[in-house]
């Protein structure tokens, strides 16, 4: 909206920057960084158990640094689902967009988190879970981008 | 929660998904050319945040000890299969999705409200993985905290 980040931000101040928040949560109040896990900590009314305190205020704190960058830039404009939306109808884009959240979800709660908490904060750490869960996301992901990518002809 | 742990928690919150946001990582096509291996952004960001991150960890072990949560623990966990079979499901939605727990956040605030159909999914499949978990007669699963002393010292 206002402009002050013009396109987006270059990766040698976006990569170490996370990493620094990484170290920060550890140094601070040793915990690891993870998303998925503060999406889960929503669930735990539902399921009957008691989450750590920090997940919510994280989760808060994210969707607010991420209206922050949204409002200071926008560094990229979203329009419908990228390419995705270009080449799949809305009554189908919506359902496989559900599915792929149903993936992300049943995954890094069967792994024990996602990209944050395995791939940043967990390979950081140098723990082999981490390794093997950010070995086997990534190899999977590209595959199946690359396999998509020849099933549509190139338009993905 | 102690006023110091909230602060931490919101402080790293604002600050990780003002990054996620301000580098694009919300567009479908920034991680969709990453994933093609058209585009290497997604992978210097991840492997600048993981240096920076492993260095500065480094430096935290040295000390061992965090500011409002006792002595350091760092993840280290042996690597099981859930960890392959949750990887590669995640994988799969990564793929498809082009977007994670995290990166969903961002795209939402950036325009993309088709990130919101993503995230009824991602709670979904959190949801149901606890369900499996129930259903087998096992604990479920809450993204591993790194001790009990933290846990001690970060509950509410």
């Amino acid at each position: 909206m206002f402009d002050v980040i013009g396109a987006q931000l270059p990766w040698w101040v976006a990569g170490p920057g996370v990493g620094l928040c990484v170290v920060a949560l550890y140094g601070l109040i040793n915990a690891r960084l993870g998303v998925s896990g503060a999406w889960l900590a929503t669930l735990a009314p539902v399921e009957g158990w008691k989450p750590e305190a920090w997940r919510r205020t994280f989760l808060l704190a994210l969707a607010g640094g991420c209206v922050i960058g949204a409002l200071l830039g926008p560094p990229v404009v979203v329009h419908g689902y990228g390419r995705l939306s270009e080449v799949l109808p809305p009554v189908v884009l919506v359902p496989v967009l559900l599915l792929v959240g149903l993936a992300l979800g049943y995954g890094s709660r069967w792994a024990g988190g996602c990209t944050s908490g395995h791939g940043m904060s967990g390979c950081a750490a140098a723990s082999p879970d981490s390794v093997a869960v950010t070995a086997t996301f990534f190899t999977v992901a590209v595959a199946i981008t690359l396999g998509l990518h020849a099933l549509t002809g190139g338009a993905l | 929660m102690t006023r110091g742990v909230r602060w931490s928690a919101l402080g790293v919150g604002l600050v990780f998904g003002f990054l996620l946001t301000a580098s694009g990582l919300g567009d479908y096509d920034t991680i969709h050319d990453g994933l093609l291996l058209k585009d290497p952004y997604i992978f210097l960001m991840m492997a600048s945040a993981m240096g920076t991150a492993f260095a500065g960890l480094a430096v935290l072990r040295r000390t061992g000890r965090t500011r409002y949560a006792g002595r350091l623990s760092l993840p280290h966990h042996r690597i099981e299969r859930r960890h392959v079979y949750g990887g590669a499901i995640f994988g799969l939605g990564f793929g498809v999705g082009a977007t994670c727990p995290g990166m969903t956040v961002a795209m939402a605030a950036t325009g993309g409200l088709l990130g919101l159909v993503v995230l009824v999914g991602l709670l979904g499949g959190l949801w149901l993985r606890g369900w499996v978990e129930r259903r087998q007669q096992r604990p479920v699963s809450t993204e591993p905290e790194t001790s009990a002393a933290t846990r001690a010292a970060v509950a509410s």
